[in-house]
């Protein structure tokens, strides 16, 4: 096997894996960004309505970063790390600085300076925005920013698994995807920015590209998911292809009705009616469907029409593109058709607020794969595309000091242990019969939906588990059709499967363990936030086939638990 | 709208090619309604019927540029594609799919894009900030209007789909092709910029070299119009210091059909060729032309304009 040496590996070239690389190329150390996809494909190009900042002299007079950070910490229905939640207001508007800097275009006013708008959970506006794309404009500017950097970039090379020096990750085996050739990429550090894992659920915004990689690499290496259960259903999804519809819409004064025409929000949220955060307005839209008030197939409606055709084209041009192309509504004219679909994935490799794992010694994350907590039970909007940037910087900061202190690993089983690795990934998919992966996946889909979605209980996490684990198991006998050398990717999409499952069973078995509701989490036998018993974050372990759970408790700074109330 | 959508059954031929077996079709059939795009479609064909088939894929909402290639011989992105709106314009529920032209096969619907990229690269992609503002001395203020112009021209995806139509790229090495000029104007017309002069060497002689046959422009999924800012780099070439001889056959071109037109109210070829050209070139030319039996057609006699004075003060008074 091929060797290449690196100080340091980030996988991902989202906007957290290049935001660290940025970091540690700029400190002198080698460092190389392997994604699956080139760089301006990850699915941080998706986020649309914009990032929330606090910038001194441009944000409204009443607002202060303590407001955003009590508001990122009730949004997150205080299972929010509360230092990560200043540590992330704090940061906020050096970091939109620096993008506009950098030449991202956002969106102005009449003066010159950047705009702001409103975004769910905020006191005070505070999201900045390039029309809705904001995730495109600022991907665009970050790559091509460190595309000026020596950075190697092995770009649609598939990471397969993290390389071991017992205790401590000492490189990356890694398949270039055009050749099929596995590489041992040695490195002292790792930096996990593999984004999130909506593919798991068959309704998802998510981009296919979103398999939850890194979570499950970081697994079986022996690293804890902190959080598992926490997963985000947009309220705005596009019915029925799940294209998001940028929660913008709602900012910029859209209304959600059902079909009687109500205003339904009012029921639900009194005060921030259709801006209350993601988890309520996801939950009252549900309600209404499955009360018979939705519309027949299964949505609600978007109203934008009172917007004006023009300031609809121009602010929310992709909600007004999407819906035209793929629902054939227009939406100066009439409600845009949604319903809630995974969006985000608050759970994710447990990391401190510089982005650094405490299992594994060298194992650092950032962005959507990582849970530094800051999200807590529920992620606000335009909260994620300002955590890729804070931490991935954060953590690229991080691993420019751990490269200052640490030393190559010495071990000489490097290459043997990843030749293992290798072996296993072909083994599982070596048979020359058995299932192939399209069958097991959208059972997977269809599973992880119908049973650990919006409204979960007892009794449908049981059967999700026992299901996954099934499926899981099937996993192990599935085999690879296509034999060919060259962009094989059917094996790859056998190696994503793989991954999906040891997440699957970790999402099912930590939702079973939290007998409380909180945040993205519900639980219709446990209605109730439970702070006594459950005012801690969740540590899952996967051993082989059993998951562990652990706890740890919350970092509370200034805000204790109050009433959840919009 | 429509909620029960009715599904229809489609015939999907695909061209395919891997290293073993060289390239062949072949053909999928399956249900789909109104609302299903040709990324979901593959991604059925892959998961429930073919899973070796290989394309590219990523953000299924035309923001990632993954899914670039040729439906029914168009040059489009297979997400911004719905399958029974190909059904409805071709009026067969046969639907072709093929790699995009112009890029290497890798295997089936997966090309090899990077001479793409290599073309991004050449024009210094990213913004070059004065020192007071990377220093964070001053801040950078920007005209909402101004926004609004390089917005516009900065939402390529890098996509391929310019590239992979233009004829121009195919003949000539040095024309840099549609969407690195998009990007490469972005950049150039951006006022917080600080390397104007190196940009415009850059561009400014791959400018000349476009045909303006708007391929670009009507393949572009993001509606870019790479062309649109080819025309708006060649503006620029007036504070070119050190033109080449493309730049200056190009402005000689111009200001010959602005000559023609003031003179005369019309195109007048051959005039404005020669012009152009200088006579020998023209005379040479005119072989070729001759013996391709093309000479009619620029000897075409063509009534006089009336009014010649209305059309020159529309045009103004010399420049």
């Amino acid at each position: 096997m091929d060797k290449l040496l690196y100080d340091a590996v980030v996988l991902g070239g989202g906007l957290a894996g290049l935001m660290s690389a940025h970091e540690i190329a700029s400190a002198g150390y080698k460092v190389a960004v392997i994604s699956k996809v080139f760089p301006t494909r990850s699915h941080s190009s998706s986020a649309e309505g914009g990032i929330a900042a606090y910038v001194r002299g441009n944000s409204d007079p009443n607002d202060n970063p303590d407001y955003m950070t009590y508001d990122t910490v009730k949004g997150g229905d205080y299972l929010v790390d509360q230092d990560a939640a200043e540590l992330l207001s704090q940061k906020s508007g050096e970091i939109v600085e620096i993008m506009e800097r950098w030449g991202t275009l956002f969106n102005r006013q009449p003066d010159g300076r950047v705009a702001l708008r409103y975004f769910g959970g905020q006191t005070y506006p505070r999201t900045r925005f390039v029309g809705d794309k904001t995730g495109m404009a600022l991907l665009h500017t970050l790559f091509e920013r460190v595309s000026g950097l020596s950075v190697d970039f092995y770009s649609e090379w598939f990471a397969v698994d993290l390389v071991l020096d017992e205790k401590r990750v000492a490189g990356v085996l890694a398949m270039e995807m055009k050749s099929m050739e596995p590489v041992l990429f040695k490195a002292k550090a790792v930096v996990l920015a593999t984004g999130g894992m909506g593919m798991l659920y068959a309704h998802t915004t998510n981009a296919y590209i979103n398999t939850g990689d890194g979570y499950s690499m970081a697994l079986r290496a022996g690293a804890a998911l902190k959080d598992p259960e926490f997963v985000q259903f947009h309220p705005t999804a596009l019915y029925p292809s799940d294209i998001l519809i940028s929660e913008a819409a709602r900012g910029e004064g859209g209304i959600l009705k059902n079909n009687k025409g109500e205003r339904f929000m009012t029921r639900y949220a009194p005060k921030k009616l259709d801006l209350a955060p993601r988890d309520i307005v996801s939950r009252s839209i549900t309600i209404e469907i499955r009360e018979g008030r939705g519309f027949p197939g299964g949505y609600v409606g978007l109203d934008l029409t009172h917007l004006g055709e023009s300031y609809i084209k121009e602010r929310l041009a992709l909600a007004y593109e999407a819906a035209m192309s793929f629902a054939g509504v227009d939406a100066t004219k009439e409600p845009i058709p949604v319903r809630p679909a995974q969006h985000y994935y608050m759970g994710g490799v447990d990391v401190d607020i510089t982005g650094k794992n405490s299992d594994l010694q060298g194992l650092f994350a950032a962005g959507e794969v990582a849970c530094v907590s800051v999200h807590g039970a529920n992620r606000l909007g335009s909260n994620s595309l300002l955590e890729t940037l804070v931490f991935g910087r954060e953590t690229g900061r991080a691993v420019v000091e751990y490269l200052r202190k640490h030393e190559e690993s010495s071990s000489t089983t490097l290459e043997k242990e990843a030749e293992k690795l290798l072996d296993d990934a072909y083994t599982f998919v070596k048979s020359e019969s058995g299932v192939h992966f399209g069958e097991i996946l959208n059972k997977l889909r269809q599973v992880m939906w119908d049973d650990v979605g919006i409204f979960r209980n007892e009794d449908l996490l049981k059967t999700a588990l026992s299901e996954v684990e099934k499926l899981r198991a099937q996993v192990k006998s599935m085999y690879v059709t296509d034999k060919s050398k060259t962009y094989n990717t059917e094996f790859f999409n056998a190696l994503e499967l793989r991954n999906m499952m040891d997440l699957a069973v970790i999402i099912a078995k930590s939702a079973l363990t939290r007998t409380e509701s909180r945040g993205a989490h519900y639980r219709t036998d446990y209605p109730e936030r439970d702070d006594k018993n459950w005012l801690k974050h969740t540590l899952a372990y996967l051993k082989g086939n059993q998951v562990e759970i652990g706890f740890k408790p919350v970092t509370m700074t200034r805000w204790q638990p109050e009433a959840r109330v919009y | 709208m429509e909620s029960q959508a009715e599904q229809r059954e489609i015939i999907v031929k695909v061209r395919r090619y891997n290293q073993e077996k060289g390239e062949y079709w072949q053909e999928y059939k399956l249900l789909v309604d109104r609302f299903t795009q040709m990324t979901e479609v593959l991604r059925r064909i892959k998961s429930e019927q073919d899973p070796t088939l290989a394309y590219r894929a990523s953000c299924h909402m035309a923001v990632c540029g993954s899914c670039a290639m040729k439906i029914n011989g168009e040059p489009r992105l297979a997400c911004k594609t719905l399958a029974l709106d190909l059904v409805k314009k071709y009026d067969s529920n046969q639907i072709t799919v093929e790699p995009m032209d112009y890029f290497k096969v890798q295997k089936d619907l997966i090309v090899d894009m990077d001479d793409f990229y290599t073309r991004m690269f050449k024009v210094k992609p990213r913004l070059y900030p004065s020192k007071e503002v990377t220093e964070g001395n001053g801040e950078h203020r920007l005209r909402p209007e101004d926004q609004r112009e390089l917005w516009k021209f900065a939402q390529c995806i890098w996509c391929g789909l310019c590239v992979s139509s233009c004829p121009a790229v195919r003949i000539d090495q040095d024309f840099l092709g549609p969407a690195a000029h998009a990007k490469g104007y972005r950049f150039l017309a951006d006022p917080r910029d600080t390397i104007y002069d190196e940009r415009l060497k850059i561009l400014a002689d791959s400018a000349w070299r476009c045909t303006y046959c708007y391929q670009c422009f009507n393949v572009c999924p993001r509606d870019v119009e790479p062309v649109t800012t080819i025309k708006k780099t060649r503006a620029h070439t007036r504070f070119l210091k050190e033109k080449t001889e493309v730049v200056k056959t190009g402005e000689k071109h111009v200001k010959a059909i602005f000559d023609s037109i003031r003179e005369t109210g019309k195109l007048e070829e051959a005039k404005v060729y020669i012009t152009t050209y200088g006579l020998a070139e023209a005379i040479r030319d005119m072989f070729y032309t001759m013996r391709n039996g093309k000479v009619n057609l620029a000897l075409i006699r063509e009534k006089k304009v009336t009014q010649i004075d209305q059309i020159q003060k529309l045009m103004g008074e010399d420049e």
